[in-house]
């Protein structure tokens, strides 16, 4: 436990069971979504499922690397993960990101893809919004999650035919803003 | 329609399976949404309260709340 860290964010008005229990379901978010993105990236076949197994592969990548920086700090601040997995699971900040019914229903599964990206920039938009000026390494954190949440978001978007955001699939290493945290 | 009072709204927080929450004076019923379970939304806010000035906080706007079901007023 980081005694002085916790004293800190405290000492700045922070509540941090709140804050624990935000990271722990956003956590939890990410695991599920890393596991349920596999099953999404599985089924994304044929001539459109393809194009687009590209990035759900990236975002499902990133989200792993999500729940493996937060764990770090949710330790820190004194917190921890659920003993069960079931727990874990079910306290989830979004809900499961299951296959649609019809699973060659690719638009179908890029509309699962995106609201999951859209709850998650909700998600570390408020965390960010509750540690700003205060907890500086929680929002530095959460800062670098949202910058490719928001990535991810765009990627889906773009192919549901919302309009243009000015983004293209990754290029080079996985996870450019949050990799720092994974070190 | 119904009416309910800030005291008879607080009976609906969640913990008995009913989610309510008021907002610009109308009563929502949230219980079947995956983001009130238990009453608790975000680790921040419970439902059998008014939430109409925390929803101006909130990271998302106020049209979530019209796919949910009017189940009544919020009066003083
Ligand atoms: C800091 C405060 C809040 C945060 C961080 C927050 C966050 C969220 C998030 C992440 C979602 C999921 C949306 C998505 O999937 O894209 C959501 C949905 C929702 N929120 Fe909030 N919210 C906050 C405050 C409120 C308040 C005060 C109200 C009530 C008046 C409210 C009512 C709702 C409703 C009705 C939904 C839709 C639920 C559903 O579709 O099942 N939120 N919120
Ligand atoms: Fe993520
Ligand atoms: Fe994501």
């Amino acid at each position: 436990m980081a005694k002085v860290a916790i004293e800190m964010v405290k000492k700045a008005g922070v509540n941090v069971k709140q804050l624990l229990e935000l990271l722990v379901n956003n956590a939890a978010a990410e695991l599920t979504t890393y596991y349920y993105y596999t099953i999404l990236r599985a089924n994304l076949i044929g001539l459109d499922g393809e194009t687009i197994k590209e990035i759900a592969e990236t975002a499902r990548i990133e989200d792993r690397n999500h729940f493996e920086a937060l764990v770090p700090r949710i330790y820190e601040l004194g917190g921890k993960l659920p003993e069960s997995m079931v727990e874990f699971h079910n306290c989830s900040a979004c809900p499961p990101a299951t296959l649609p019914k019809n699973a060659k229903d690719v638009k179908a599964i890029l509309t699962v893809l995106v609201e999951a990206e859209r709850c998650a920039v909700r998600g570390y938009t408020n965390i960010c919004n509750i540690t700003a000026g205060k907890d500086h390494r929680t929002y530095d954190l959460a800062l670098s999650i949202l910058n490719e949440e928001i990535e991810h978001e765009s990627w889906f978007s773009e192919f549901l035919g919302e309009g243009p955001s000015g983004h293209f699939l990754r290029r080079g290493e996985t996870s450019p803003f949050v990799s720092k945290f994974l070190k | 329609m119904r009416t309910f009072t800030e005291k008879e709204l607080k009976k609906y927080d969640g913990r008995n399976g009913i989610a309510y929450i008021a907002y610009r004076g109308k009563v929502y019923d949230v219980s079947a949404s995956y983001h009130w379970r238990k009453g608790i939304h975000q680790a921040m806010h419970r439902a059998g309260c008014d939430l109409t000035e925390a929803l101006e906080q909130a990271p998302h706007d106020p049209d979530l709340l019209e796919k949910f079901p009017i189940v009544g007023e919020l009066v003083n």
